[in-house]
């Protein structure tokens, strides 16, 4: 049975809920549960036309096994909840979640967490080595949150325009564009942030400290590259502060 | 440090904890935003700029993907700054990395202890979720978001009292070689581990020489400045 959806739809209410949606991740459904909470809101018409046992199925659909990037969550959640509201069959709804979950996970592992994210906080770690403090953290926090609200936004809209047919959303060339281009220059900012990073933590060391610096940091990154499959960032950083430690107590 | 700045590390690691997963992934829980906010709290902007940009280092290490675990450098951050803040200048670097990372550890391991705790609470819960009870599902919802403050304010507590020890015991029994060795020990791991992460970020495809022309002109600059 399809039920026309009403002409606003409570996108802000669901848009809000979103921004929660791994507040529940756990082992078994993942995003799921939170998945279920921001799509519940646009299900809402459902219940209302006096239909509440196809509400009650779309909540329950709503909430099982989800994972994806947080930040385009809001495509499933608006392509489904359109798929309901359009009377889709419920195996087609299921499925349609389950094809999205690897789509979305990689665009937005590859657009945000490798692309926007990093590239936004080199841009901050070069204000902050240039001498601009608390302002580059500040540009920083609305420089990346203009482009995480605004994604969100689109992914919710997005994903409700398209029902079923969301897959045309994820080709847009805008879309595949700022992948390749977040990717580059993330690259470049990054590169530029590294060498004024090290004079920013660097400066205050003299004379031996700071040939023993530049010997901790090359023999760190060789140890690091050559055993990445176990030795992790943090248990290198332990193992050689424990070794300062002791060495500090015996070179008095 | 009076209580009232101690409460006030502490509501704040909260909030980067819980902004880290749950709510709402703005970004504060970035050791970048961390740092600086709880280096103003105790009227210390540039210990928590530096803490700020070194455990900024150690995030490129992280990509948190599905269920991966990792370490939690928000709380840990908050908690260097605090450990670093008694010391003058750069001494409390190495001392604040010290206890930023067994603190991140620690994060990590509260991390994996409440997902597990939210997957008892949704087995207990599928009865009604399997009917479509969406108050069930919105109150499942909502103590796991607790949960989690929860979780950030105990490993906040818990960094906070690390810094508190290390204050203590640890900083007038080491020498002054001793501290600048720590410090040397903190910057050189970070750089490391930055640099490490940020190459497999970009791989070796194409944005490879993207990160080359970077770093040549990185170097530029910082030797005109």
């Amino acid at each position: 049975m399809s039920t026309a959806p009403r002409a606003r739809p409570a996108f802000g209410r669901s848009l809000l809920r979103l921004f929660t949606v791994q507040g529940s991740w756990n082992y078994e459904r993942m995003q799921g549960v939170g998945m279920g909470v921001a799509e519940e809101p646009l299900l809402r018409d459902l219940r209302v036309a006096g239909n509440g046992a196809a509400y009650r199925a779309a909540v329950v659909r709503g909430a099982h096994f989800f994972n994806a990037h947080p930040y385009l969550c809001g495509l499933a959640v608006g392509a489904a909840a359109r798929a309901e509201h359009d009377g889709v069959p419920p195996e087609q709804v299921e499925r349609l979640r389950t094809a999205l979950c690897g789509p979305l996970g990689s665009l937005g592992d590859r657009l945000v967490w490798a692309g926007w994210l990093p590239l936004t906080s080199g841009l901050a770690l070069i204000g902050v080595a240039l001498g601009l403090g608390l302002k580059a953290i500040l540009g920083f926090l609305v420089l990346f949150n203009a482009g995480h609200v605004a994604l969100r936004w689109w992914a919710l809209r997005a994903g409700w325009a398209h029902g079923v047919r969301v897959a045309v959303a994820l080709r847009q060339p805008l879309l595949q564009r700022a992948t390749a281009v977040s990717g580059r220059a993330m690259a470049f900012v990054v590169g530029v942030a590294l060498p004024l990073v090290a004079r920013y933590l660097g400066g205050g060391f003299l004379g031996w400290s700071r040939v023993a610096l530049a010997a901790v940091a090359a023999g760190g990154f060789a140890l690091l590259w050559s055993f990445r499959a176990r030795l992790t960032g943090v248990r290198l950083g332990l193992a050689l502060l424990a070794l300062a430690t002791f060495a500090g107590w015996l070179w008095l | 440090m009076s209580l009232k700045i101690l409460l006030g590390l502490l509501a704040w690691g909260t909030l980067v904890g819980l902004d880290l997963v749950s709510v709402p992934q703005m970004m504060i829980a970035r050791p970048l935003v961390a740092g600086p906010i709880a280096g103003a709290m105790l009227g210390d902007v540039w210990t928590g700029l530096t803490l700020g940009v070194l455990f900024e280092l150690f995030q490129y290490e992280v990509m948190p993907v599905g269920a991966v675990r990792y370490p939690e450098y928000g709380p840990a951050t908050v908690a260097a700054v605090s450990a670093a803040h008694a010391a003058a200048g750069t001494l409390g670097l190495g001392l604040g990395a010290l206890v930023g990372l067994i603190t991140g550890m620690a994060g990590g391991v509260s991390l994996h202890v409440v997902r597990r705790l939210n997957t008892r609470a949704v087995r207990r819960a599928t009865a009604p979720l399997e009917a479509g009870d969406a108050r069930v599902l919105v109150r499942l919802h909502a103590a796991a978001i607790l949960r989690d403050a929860a979780r950030a304010a105990v490993v906040t507590a818990l960094g906070l009292g690390l810094a508190l020890l290390a204050r203590t015991y640890l900083a007038g029994t080491i020498s002054v070689r001793g501290v600048i060795l720590l410090d040397v020990a903190a910057v050189g791991s970070a750089l490391a581990v930055g640099t490490v992460g940020t190459l497999r970020l970009v791989g070796r495809g194409p944005d490879l020489r993207w990160f080359a022309a970077g770093v040549v002109s990185g170097v530029a600059v910082a030797w005109l400045r």
